[in-house]
């Protein structure tokens, strides 16, 4: 089962429903063997591209290619793609054997070999043993583990997710999505998955499309777009983060010269000019030092445990942060600003 | 695999054998000989051995159009696959329609190409085939183009149901209502039209200023509104005693209000008039006690209301049980818990979440009212209808056909504002409140006095209703129904009496046997058929999304407008003439019931494929089922018990039609509704309602075996019930 | 059984001819008799028939639109003037069996009005009909002529068909007409009116009324009448003083049929005394076009009835009917109830 995963290319991809833009037209590369998520908020048009890859939708306009193939035209049977779906979709009167080896079966395979590759895969996801009982008997976390036997089973050239994890509970979801990814990497499939929930999406994946009004607004590995937001959407959508207004006053170099307030910062510039510009500054890169450079006030303190949540009244705003235990409400401190979480974005 | 990737070859295949082996034209003796290239007789010879053997040159375009398509075929060249399938298919239409049995059809067309010698009959195995074999080209040919999401099989469904509505519903009905312009005498077409559609017969509006009667137009209003006001009332009494109250028989009512769907036509009307005409049990006690004439009053509009009233009540009463069940109880819980009364959640939240099924219910009775033809003929006296004044048209004295067409085009127009009309105020087919997860809860139970007004207006027609029944069915088992009310069976011994011959054959010598078996054999041929198609369409519908599915939609709604009597005499007209020439056949018959009673399998369909998670189906796609085992193996099996509705439903309507058949039955074909009311027209009511008990019984095991099924299904769902 | 539907299932198309070939035929009488005529034929020369019963109406609507390319080939019964319509409209052909030398001259006399394209088969008149317990109930008068029946005591009693569906009306008020003269006959339909408490659309409905006491008093044709009688009910009859009008039942072959041998086969077979004493067996009472036929106490005597010359030509034509119906309509149909 050992195999690589086929490269995705979406060139132009948009669709409409008259005149409304479902997508707008994009290109995408998702290279074989990696696991790519698309995030965004409900309505962002994330599922409808996750179907045109899947061949539910009809694409309006643009090209699908899957392994250099295009599959533009080709109905969803004939793309060798799979999909496991929100609902899981498994066929209520068959037990989950004959879901598993359903596809085999359509494919052309013999019963009685499409069973025992079926075995084989149910083994893969750890439920040998289970393939005489009907869906509805088994769990919720079972029932995601059969959708997913039943998708790998024949070995796709691209396995799609369609918010796999949105039914089981907080503790389960978090087994799944690492097992997901753990035999994605040992099979070197290529995956393209569909969740809103972004720390699942930095869990698993190994590049991130952060989708936004149909379009994309950001691509790129969980660390760059949480450490490299290109705008305040994705910076916000991507974990906490304050966001405040600041000025570039000259470039140095790979630098920028920013002025907070009071307070001069040096910043990588990423391509901006000076004039006004916006800041975001991560929870985090905000600590409580003597040395620092913006003057604050403790407007709230939270005990967490292994951090505290404040809450800071500064001359730029109110400033959101987690640090150690330290300060109390109505003190006069000093905030130091972490360059790796304090990043400046266009306006 | 290689069919696959040569996508038009299996339709492509079809249509070059259908038209170079199989006859091409209807053989008078069956098909005899399948390999009908070299026949003698041109006739029935392939379409390849006419052209060739028989210089029948009208051929040539066909085989060519199929050489063009060969390229594409073999090489998913959709263009190809477009042109000759669509070349082919004109050329198979133009030369059925240019040449018929008496050689060119139209002077013009002689004019042109100077006298044919020859003629031609009516489209075969071999046409029918080659024509099924192109469409099915120019199918692929969309697919193959990513039309229908490249999805060969949605592709040929759309356009085998489209083709099969074209030709079945489209086509007669055009036929018959063109004949509104024929000319009559010294007047021309359009003159005769205008003479024909303002008529003062139709439109005449004396009974509102004097002791006149009304033109039909309005007679068929007042009746349609009247009847569909009331029975929707009625059903909805039921509907509410059925599901919100503790009534203890509801079993026994749900069956009572299935009586009249398979009940034979004039078993109301003659029950009624047992009761209530002049001479009738009610009128003798009344004047025996009192000394009172109540006359008459059930001939006319009165009595054709009670009697449509019967017929119907149970039709608004399954589509409002639906509902009714459908409402939520959350709803009318949350309701209860604002403190709002019973009486005010009744009011305030079920009423108005019903009101869509409400309309729903109403515009199907008052289609079935206007339609009806069956009660008015008995009771209407000198009352006429639309449906009545159209048959007698036609068969009466006037012999108008042309008129018959007009009356038809105002109908028919009344049926379509009334559709429009409901699509507007409701707007589409929302049932609200179906969630379609399993709520918990229990369904309120009715407040007091709707309780009581439920059960005031209920339960003195369910006792009327058995009365009427009980003294229609005794009927059969008295020697002169009305008169002499000894017991007997005879009336059974002479319609289904069976003798042994002295090898020991059962030799069927009772009159009615062979009309009997016609009738279930042709039923029973009809009804998955329409269950098919209308599950198909339902299925396209619902699930797919492609150019022209609102039209589809509209066009399967309308054959539901279409009066019987119209459909009747459209099919006779049509289909007696090549290219389609299937007249006195029993396939006139079976695409009558199936093309009648597609729009119920297509509702029942809809309705539950509503219910069916539509990842299900998508999730066998991606799994490389093709669309056709999709189908089969995933929404198939889930949808048996919409199968099996549409199945029995599809059947006892075939058993029970009667204004469309009465033009298509033939020598040999007999219907056993055209049977029994020849037998009613001549009097003989015992021997016709023996008929009907035996049909009714027949019919009622059909319902068993539907609950049987329905009874099962609740027991799949609970297993299949996600955890 | 099984076996049966199976093979049914397979006749979509038409059925293999037998050695003696078949013959399709419409007929317009009741089902017993048409059945009676169809199985003894068939008995009497091997030939299959494919019998339909339709109304007279259905089978000419049938013939019209099956004229092009006609299924059926021989047209049994139905009144006279709908066959001459059909031989105005050149639906039939024309055949003179050897069998006519014994036929009643109204039967030979249609035959010769239509030019050979059809021949009368039965008669019956228009009577006057009652019910016998309803009229004695009431204290009426029993109808003995026309006259009788504008007595105001009938008011609301007497029920006639609509001659814009039914047959039998039309026949009535042509014999009307031609008993007096066309004023005359719708004046006195006029006054008639207030009497009749419904048009009924088939023109056996009144009658069957009658016999079932819906309404006192209607006028029918004898024979559907006595075959009321028969069944049991208080129902009498009698004949108008004045006159009345009758009607022939015809029998005419398809123009185009495709079994033209065996329908004149049936054509001759039927113009025999032997077909014709079928009708009484199976409880119908028509009078028989031939001079041999066995006679019938059940059967009423057509030479003892007072019958108005009927002119079946004039009357049968459309125009002539189209001009009567809107006359009736705009004069009797369009009065207050």
């Amino acid at each position: 089962m050992t195999r690589h995963g086929a490269e995705v290319r979406l060139e132009g991809l948009g669709k409409s429903y008259g005149p409304v833009r479902a997508v707008k037209p994009l290109d995408l590369v998702i290279e074989g063997g990696t696991l790519v998520t698309l995030l965004g908020p409900s309505g962002c048009g994330k599922t409808t591209l996750l179907r045109m890859i899947a061949g539910l939708e009809q694409a309006s306009e643009g090209r699908i290619l899957i392994g250099g193939r295009d599959v533009t035209l080709l109905s969803a049977g004939e793309r060798n793609v799979s999909m496991v779906f929100q609902s899981y979709a498994l066929f209520p009167h068959m037990s989950v054997l004959e879901n598993v080896a359903y596809g085999l079966v359509s494919s052309g395979i013999a019963r009685r070999a499409a069973e025992r590759t079926a075995e084989g895969a149910l083994e893969t996801v750890g439920l040998a043993g289970f393939g005489a009982r009907l869906p509805s008997e088994l769990s919720g976390g079972q029932q995601q583990r059969v959708a997913v036997a039943r998708a790998l089973v024949l070995e796709p050239d691209v396995l799609l997710f369609d918010e796999p994890l949105s039914n089981l509970d907080a503790r389960l979801r978090r087994a799944m999505r690492e097992e997901i990814r753990a035999l994605q990497q040992r099979l070197g499939l290529t995956v393209i998955y569909v969740t809103h929930d972004q720390a699942e999406a930095m869990a698993v994946s190994d590049k991130v499309v952060v989708m936004l009004n149909a379009g994309i607004a950001q691509i790129g590995t969980p660390h760059a777009l949480y450490t490299q937001p290109d705008n305040v959407f994705v910076a916000t959508f991507m974990g906490e983060a304050n966001h405040v207004r600041a000025e570039i006053e000259a470039l140095e170099g790979d630098a920028a010269r920013v002025r907070l307030g009071e307070t001069v910062l040096h910043l990588p510039h990423r391509g901006l000019t000076p004039g006004p510009v916006d800041l975001m500054i991560r929870p985090e890169a905000i600590r409580i030092a003597a040395e620092g450079a913006l003057p604050a006030t403790v407007a709230r303190a939270t005990y967490m445990g292994a951090h505290t949540e404040y809450v800071f009244t500064t001359p730029v705003g109110e400033l959101f942060a987690t640090d150690r235990p330290g300060g109390s409400p109505g003190e006069a401190v000093r905030l130091a600003l972490d360059p790796v979480g304090t990043v400046l974005v266009r306006p | 695999m290689s069919l696959a990737r040569a996508p038009g070859l299996p339709a492509w295949l079809l249509a070059a054998l259908a038209a170079t082996l199989l006859p091409w034209h209807m053989q008078q003796d069956g098909v005899a000989g399948l390999f009908a290239l070299r026949a003698e007789e041109a006739d029935a010879a392939s379409a390849l051995g006419q052209a060739w053997f028989h210089g029948r040159f009208w051929f040539w375009p066909v085989l060519a159009a199929l050489a063009l398509a060969l390229p594409g075929a073999l090489a998913r060249r959709s263009v190809f696959l477009l042109a000759g399938g669509g070349l082919g298919l004109l050329a198979i239409v133009a030369q059925g329609f240019a040449i018929g049995i008496q050689g060119w059809s139209w002077p013009f067309l002689e004019a042109w190409f100077g006298p044919l010698e020859e003629r031609q009959f009516g489209m075969g195995l071999g046409g029918a085939l080659c024509f099924l074999g192109c469409l099915l080209l120019v199918t692929d040919g969309l697919a193959l183009r990513g039309f229908f999401k490249g999805d060969r099989f949605v592709a040929g469904a759309v356009g085998v149901l489209a083709a099969s509505i074209l030709i079945f519903t489209a086509w007669p009905v055009g036929t018959m209502l063109l004949q509104m312009f024929t000319p009559r005498e010294e007047l021309s077409g359009l003159t005769a039209l205008g003479v024909r559609l303002f008529d003062g017969k139709i439109w005449g509006l004396g009974c509102v200023t004097g002791r006149v009667h009304c033109g039909v137009f309005w007679n068929t209003l007042v009746l349609a509104v009247s009847t569909a006001s009331a029975a929707t009332l009625l059903g909805l009494c039921f509907a509410l005693l059925v599901t919100r109250s503790g009534f203890p028989a509801k079993r026994a009512l749900r069956l009572l209000t299935v009586l009249p769907i398979i009940t034979p036509p004039f078993v109301i009307g003659l029950g009624l008039i047992l009761i209530f005409g002049r001479s009738g049990v009610v009128n003798q006690f009344v004047q025996s006690a009192f000394g009172l004439e109540l006359g008459r009053w059930i001939y006319g509009f009165n009595g054709v209301w009670l009697a449509q009233v019967f017929s119907f009540t149970p039709t608004a009463f399954l589509v409002l049980i639906g509902v009714v069940e459908g409402i939520s109880p959350a709803m009318e819980e949350a309701s209860q818990t604002l403190r709002a009364s019973r009486m005010r959640t009744f009011r305030a939240v079920s009423l108005p979440l019903m009101r869509p099924g409400l309309a729903n219910a109403w515009l199907v009775v008052f289609v079935e009212s206007l339609a009806d033809f069956g009660n008015p003929i008995v009771l209407g006296g000198s009352f006429g209808v639309l449906s009545t004044e159209i048959f007698f048209a036609v068969v009466g004295a006037q012999q108008d056909f042309g008129r018959a067409a007009a009356l038809a085009a105002i109908m028919l127009l009344v049926a379509l504002a009334a559709f429009l009309i409901q699509r507007a105020v409701v707007g589409g087919r929302s049932y609200v409140a179906m969630t379609g997860k399993g709520d918990a809860g229990l369904p309120t139970p009715l407040p007091a006095p709707v309780r009581r007004l439920a059960y005031a207006v209920a339960l003195p027609w369910a006792l009327l209703t058995i009365l009427v029944y009980g003294m229609a069915l005794a009927g059969g088992f008295v020697r002169v129904w009305g008169r002499d009310w000894t017991p007997t069976l005879s009336h059974f011994t002479r319609a289904f009496a069976l003798e042994w011959s002295a090898s020991g054959q059962i030799i069927f010598v009772g009159g009615a046997w062979n009309s009997l078996f016609t009738t279930v054999t042709l039923a029973a041929i009809a009804a998955p058929i329409t269950a098919g198609l209308g599950l198909l369409a339902a299925w396209l519908l619902t699930r797919q999304r492609f150019a022209g599915r609102t039209a589809l939609e509209f066009a399967l709604m309308l054959t539901f407008a279409v009066p019987g009597t119209v459909i009747g005499v459209a099919y006779i007209l049509t289909y007696n003439l090549p290219p389609l020439e299937i007249t006195g056949t029993a396939m006139i018959l079976v695409a009558c019931f199936v093309f009648r009673n597609l729009p119920v399998g297509v509702r029942s369909g809809v309705a539950a494929m509503s219910q069916l998670d539509k990842s299900l189906d998508e999730a066998a796609i991606t799994l490389r089922a093709s669309t056709f085992r999709t189908l089969r193996t995933v929404v198939l099996p889930l949808l048996k018990p919409a199968i099996v509705t549409a199945l029995v439903y599809a059947f006892v309507r075939a058993m029970t039609t009667v204004s469309a058949v009465i033009f298509l039955v033939s020598a040999e074909y007999e219907m056993a509704t055209v049977f029994i009311i020849n037998r009613v027209i001549n009097g003989d009511y015992g021997l016709a309602i023996a008929y009907c008990a035996v049909l009714i019984l027949l019919m009622l095991a059909a319902i068993g075996l539907i609950n049987l099924l329905v009874g099962r299904r609740q027991l799949g769902r609970r297993e299949g019930a996600r955890t | 059984m099984i076996a049966r539907i199976f093979a049914l299932a397979l006749m979509v198309a038409p059925a293999v001819s037998q050695a003696q070939g078949s013959l399709n035929m419409l007929c317009a009488p009741a089902s017993d008799w048409c059945e009676a005529i169809a199985a003894a034929f068939q008995r009497d020369t091997g030939i299959r028939v494919a019998m339909a019963r339709k109304s007279t109406g259905e089978i000419l609507a049938q013939l019209r639109a099956e004229a092009q390319n006609p299924r059926t080939d021989l047209w049994f019964g139905g009144s006279a003037e709908t066959h001459l319509v059909a031989a105005e409209m050149n639906l039939l052909q024309a055949y003179t069996s050897p069998n006519m030398a014994g036929l009643h001259d109204w039967a030979r006399e249609l035959h010769r009005m239509s030019n050979g394209r059809c021949v009368g088969v039965s008669s019956g008149a228009i009577a006057l009909v009652w019910n016998r317990e309803l009229i004695a109930r009431r204290n009426l008068p029993v109808p003995r002529s026309w006259a009788d029946l504008l007595n105001p005591a009938y008011r609301g009693e007497i029920q006639l068909p609509n001659p814009n569906s039914s047959g039998t009306a039309y026949t009535i008020i042509a014999g009307l007409i031609q008993l007096w003269d066309e004023e005359r006959a719708f004046a006195y339909l006029r006054r008639l009116h207030a009497n009749v408490n419904a048009y009924t659309r088939s023109g056996a409905a009144p009658m069957q009324a009658v016999a079932r006491g819906e309404t006192a008093v209607a006028v029918s044709f004898n024979m559907e009448t006595i075959s009321q009688q028969q069944a049991g009910f208080p129902i009498e009859m009698g004949y108008p003083e004045e006159g009345t009008s009758y009607e022939v039942a015809c029998m005419s072959i398809v123009r185009g049929a495709r079994n033209l041998a065996q329908a004149r086969r049936f054509y001759d077979w039927y113009l025999t005394p032997a077909a014709m004493d079928i009708g009484p067996r199976v409880n119908q009472f028509h009078a028989p076009a031939h001079r041999d036929a066995t006679p019938d106490p059940r059967i009423a005597d057509m030479s003892g009835i007072r019958l108005i010359p009927y002119d079946f030509a004039l009357f049968g034509e459309a125009a002539t009917r189209r001009r009567i119906l809107e006359r009736w309509d705009r004069e009797v149909g369009a009065l207050p109830r």
